[in-house]
């Protein structure tokens, strides 16, 4: 094994400095003059309705209003995988808060005061909040036009219904498979809606010059791919691609909220409007709540059947979305779970029915775990019972099933190399999964739960990334790449791997936020991908740089180039120990001849990375015979709670999650993750909740009632592990594991509590209030 | 944070011209001290003045101090304050102890406990401690001192007895002449900042007395004599506790909002009167006095 010097170190994060000492920038932080103008967005208060009639005459009266924009402005519609979303709504609203019309004036007072002066009159439509009523044959139709959408050609929808994809599997004898089975277990669960919570709010800047040329600043996950859709979108306008800039200053927390484009489409087409003013729309948290994405909520029938010692003869699983009133980002969801919700067991007879259904609730879509982690709900709490039942170690149960390398997905394709055996051992062991746990008082019960986890990255088979690599007169390094670090430390592990192969050190490399028009292409910061996607490119991009640099050495020198190698920022020769030519001596200015001419240049590499083995291609009516996901990175984790039986108040003991990241790049980033994923799953099924009334008005779209961990709700202790078997596209056997981190902490907390309390709670979340109401239920609390 | 509302904004230098302003613009005016509660329902839209008051440039209001045979707290007494003052712990614990509970940090440095019953927000934490104490409220007008026992102050949800020309200038908590010991407990949906879906302060005297009051089941916090009579007649035990939750029943009226059931809350009020009665019972075996004076 290659041995190598910045790949596997915790280096300090590269933008470490610039935020702890306030250098950082974020889009709310950019200063525009005093052109700048302020848009204030009028928001429909109906779940479902025609809009009759939008009067802005009142509205345009008020001192410093410039103008006021509706539906009207914009006839487009967008969307990343399906273009069922508009700028502002049309002729009708499909959700509580959703935009009308804009507002744009010389400060932000006057803009929220005129937005209150826009009369929109409505005619209420039958509106529907839940995924179960909006198949029912007498439902509304929340999108008539459903048949006309432009979508992938992965996506099945079916016209004139709610549901805008089914995604379905078929593998091997089902029907045999439950015959064979001695016992069967067959149970509905529930996971609702959530919110990211992160911290900044969606922001964004665009401004539309006289020249036609339009940069929008936005707080975002995608800048490449928020590019390609404001010019899709805006293209019956005149505008390209190339008129197009998108500038990604930093991101205070995205968690797939700022990802594809939601709220930034608003700048981009206001800024149409009033040529030559930037103009600024800023969400506050209220519509981070309500009007970005939400995660999907699922209602999931999984009927499962086992042999006597556990192992599994059939899987049937059948997943209800709400995705609420646009899924062009939702159903690509609906679809991974599809493809994946066997979970990381091998599973020979399995049928999947993933249905993506409209609701006149806030559209779903992407959010940490993509689905798996509200998949995985179910079918861990069902391990864990059926474990039970059988009287099998639920350690065991999972080892009997673990799916292996060469094993056959849902839909056929091999299994790659994995650890999760290792991970399954090694959880157990640090958890001390045999021994019995104690509780701390005589109001207190406590117990262990245990959980595996997988997920793919869900991408288009052709998603690329890329780099561009620069060396600076003193061998510094600028790499080009245009992933977004959104706190997970992208850039600082860019670094480090153009720092392993160019032996340049960290302190001279620099890799910083994007822009469109500079940076290369990439295709979004999601899906855990860009460790592995666009760290390949860097790789190339640097191995690139480093040809060059042999190659120049190699003609100038009369050395042959395979005798050349890297060290310490200088070029060495095998053969010729005393020689050393160091980067800096020539990466920019070339090397002088002994006739006074020079020859080189500006060294400059390129890396582009693309999967050519994936496919979406398949029968749609099996899912089989394509390769739509690149590699599952799998995991195992267990906890320890402890619940206070009079009050139902759950706490944490300790959490043990192990993750196989196929090489650790910086092993601490990969532990921060691991930690920072387990509080936002605890967060999850512990506390979390969305209420929505009657209306489909979200009750809750603050931090005062709808509750993330505070410090005071960790739990005593996190013990992090990390797994490494090599995945054999990965840069260094890299794979993601950004996202898994939450998947398993839901469904180990329900099955803890269960093992506590002889409790199983099916929905989530489990708060505490749940969780006593079902024990005064049962009468064992008073 | 853009306010797209218009008001206008004085900031006083000394009661007496505080007073004068609140003379002169009454109803049409709001006090602003630490702001917490006033801000939002300002930028909310909810309740805009006229004019703002701004009385933090008060220092006369901004004392704590022991005097008269009571414990003064100034009305611009923030929580962090309370949680830092030796007095508040000496002589009104639950106070001290309620305090730490408040929202959180951030909100602890700007909120005043004055203000926190001037808002009267049903879920309000310094409501049981202030009970259970029998404290009283001083409001000052150009008219002169006006005192209010708190147990007389609350009128309805956000809504107390001081008059429209009326501030708060300070609570007076009077020392106890027997030992004490007391104990709050509040509900929240985790440990971190929460407003209280429900709560539960306890005042217990040696001589057997006991005071019991509950917030955020009911439009005001309240204290029960019932319950109060039941612990003097039959004493602080096991049994005397589950007659007391099954009381509890008639007595208080929770009810189901996006924070908790009815259920949860009336559940909660018993759990908790149970273990801020047993706790307060431990304070009172301690050797030091808690509150009160030996």
């Amino acid at each position: 094994m290659e041995k190598l010097h910045a790949v596997g170190q915790s280096a300090v994060r590269v933008d470490g400095k610039e935020k702890v000492s306030g250098a950082a920038l974020f889009t709310d932080d950019l200063e525009f003059g005093p052109d700048l103008l302020y848009a204030e967005i009028v928001e429909g208060p109906h779940a479902h309705a025609m809009i009759t009639k939008i009067d802005t005459s009142e509205a345009e009266k008020v001192p410093g209003v410039l103008c006021v924009v509706t539906g009207r402005d914009f006839p487009y519609n967008f969307g990343l995988y399906m273009k069922d979303r508009f700028i502002f709504a049309q002729d009708r609203v499909r959700f509580f808060g959703e935009q009308i019309a804009a507002v744009v004036a010389r400060s932000p007072a006057a803009a929220k005061k005129a937005a209150r002066l826009v009369r929109v009159s409505y005619k209420p439509l039958p509106k529907i909040l839940n995924p179960l009523d909006a198949i029912e044959g007498d439902a509304s139709l929340i999108h008539p036009g459903l048949k006309s959408y432009e979508h992938v050609p992965w996506f099945f929808p079916q016209p004139d219904t709610n549901i805008a994809h089914h995604r379905k599997i078929r593998k091997g004898d089902v029907e045999k498979g439950f015959a064979e089975a001695d016992h069967v277990l067959d149970d509905t669960y529930e996971v609702p809606r959530y919110a990211h919570c992160a911290i900044e709010y969606h922001a964004a800047v665009a401004k539309y010059d006289h020249s036609g040329r339009l940069t929008v600043w936005a707080s975002s996950q995608s800048p490449h791919t928020q590019r390609n859709l404001f010019a899709n979108a805006l293209a019956p306008m005149g505008i390209r691609h190339n008129d197009v800039r998108v500038i990604a200053p930093h991101v205070g927390g995205g968690f797939g909220s700022k990802a594809g484009v939601t709220m930034e489409i608003l700048a981009a087409a206001i800024a149409t409007r009033v040529k030559g003013h930037p103009v600024k729309v800023m969400w506050n948290r209220e519509r981070e709540f309500y009007n970005t994405y939400q995660r999907l909520g699922v209602v999931a029938r999984l009927r499962l059947g086992v042999k006597k010692d556990g192992r599994i003869t059939a899987l049937h699983h059948e997943l209800y979305w709400d995705a609420g009133a646009y899924v062009e980002y939702g159903a690509n969801v609906v679809n991974a779970v599809g493809l994946s919700a066997i979970g990381p067991y091998r599973v020979e007879n399995a049928s999947i029915d993933s249905y993506c259904i409209y609701t006149n609730l806030p559209p779903g879509g992407p959010y940490r775990g993509f689905g798996y982690s509200e998949f995985l709900f179910g079918l861990e709490s069902h391990m864990e019972r059926i474990a039970r039942h059988l009287g099998i170690d639920p350690v065991e149960i999972r080892r009997r099933n673990a799916i292996k390398a060469g094993d056959l997905t849902a839909y056929g394709a091999k299994m790659n190399p994995s650890g999760l055996m290792q991970a399954i051992d090694a959880v157990a062991k640090e958890i001390r999964w045999d021994e019995p746990v104690l509780p701390g008082n005589d109001e207190e019960a406590v117990g262990k739960g245990f959980s595996l986890f997988w997920k793919a990255p869900a991408m288009p088979p052709n998603t690329s990334s890329s780099c561009f690599l620069k060396f600076n007169e003193d061998a510094s390094i600028n790499i080009l790449v245009s992933g977004m670090d959104i706190g997970q430390g992208f850039l600082t592990v860019m670094a480090q791997i153009a720092s392993e192969v160019l032996t340049v050190p960290l302190s001279k490399i620099r890799t910083e936020n994007p822009d469109t028009d500079r940076n290369p292409y990439e295709w979004q910061t999601v899906a855990s991908h860009v460790t592995w996607g666009c760290g390949n490119a860097v790789k190339l991009a640097a191995q690139d740089a480093r040809n060059q640099v042999l190659d120049l050495v190699s003609r100038t020198q009369n050395l042959p180039k395979d005798t050349l190698y890297l060290a310490e920022g200088s070029v060495r020769c095998v053969t010729k120990p005393s020689f050393r030519m160091a980067l800096e001596d020539f990466v920019i200015h070339g090397i002088q001849m002994p006739d006074g001419t020079f020859r080189g240049g500006p060294i400059m590499g390129r890396g582009v990375f693309m999967p050519e083995y994936a496919t979406t291609k398949a029968d749609p009516e099996t899912s089989q015979g394509g390769h739509p996901n690149v590699h599952y990175t799998v995991g195992a984790a267990a906890a320890i709670v402890a619940v206070d039986k009079k009050t139902g108040k759950v706490k944490v003991r300790k959490i043990v999650e192990a993750v196989d990241c196929g090489k650790a790049i910086n092993p601490d980033l990969v532990r921060g993750q691991i930690t920072g994923g387990i509080l936002q799953g605890i967060s999850t099924v512990l506390y979390e909740e969305m209420k929505f009334d009657h209306r489909g008005k979200m009750l809750n779209p603050n931090f005062t009632d709808y509750k993330i961990p505070t410090s005071l709700d960790l739990p005593d202790e996190v013990v992090p592990i990390i797994i490494e078997v090599a995945e054999p596209d990965g840069p260094y056997g890299a794979r993601g594991m950004g996202e898994h981190t939450m998947i398993p902490v839901a469904p180990m907390i329900a099955n803890a509590i269960d093992d506590a309390l002889g409790l199983r709670i099916k929905t989530m979340p489990i708060t505490a209030e749940k969780i006593c109401l079902a024990l005064l239920k049962k009468n064992e609390v008073r | 944070m853009a306010i797209p509302y218009e008001f206008h904004y004085e900031k006083p230098l000394t009661l007496q011209a505080a007073l004068e302003l609140l003379d002169k613009h009454g109803e049409n005016s709001r006090l602003l001290a630490g702001g917490t509660d006033v801000a939002n329902e300002i930028r909310m839209g909810f309740r805009v003045p006229g004019l703002l008051i701004d009385i933090k440039g008060l220092e006369e209001l901004k004392a704590i101090r022991v005097t008269d045979g009571a414990l003064h707290i100034g009305a611009l007494v923030g929580f962090d304050t309370i949680r830092a003052s030796k007095p508040i712990r000496d002589h009104c614990h639950i106070l001290y102890e309620a305090a730490g509970l408040v929202a959180s940090p951030g909100v602890r440095n700007r909120a005043t406990m004055v203000g926190n019953i001037c808002s009267a927000v049903a879920c309000m934490d310094s409501a049981a401690p202030l009970l259970v104490h029998d404290a009283l409220v001083h409001c000052r007008s150009l008219g002169g001192e006006r005192v209010v026992p708190v147990a007389k102050w609350f009128v309805d949800n956000r809504k107390t007895c001081i008059g429209g020309r009326e501030l708060v200038t300070h609570v007076s908590i009077p020392l106890q002449e027997v030992k004490c010991a007391g104990a709050y407990q509040k509900m929240m949906r985790y440990t971190g900042e929460d407003l209280a879906a429900a709560n539960v302060g306890v005042l217990r005297f040696a001589d057997g007395r006991c005071h019991v009051a509950f917030g955020s089941v009911g439009p005001i916090p309240k204290r029960s004599p019932r319950l109060e009579k039941h612990f003097l007649e039959h004493g602080v035990n096991p049994e005397s506790i589950v007659r007391a939750r099954e009381m509890l029943e008639k007595l208080i009226k929770p009810i189901s909002d996006v924070r908790a059931s009815k259920e949860y809350r009336m559940h909660m009020a018993g759990v908790m009167l149970e273990r801020a009665l047993i706790a307060a019972g431990e304070r009172l075996k301690m050797p030091r006095v808690i509150a009160g004076k030996e």
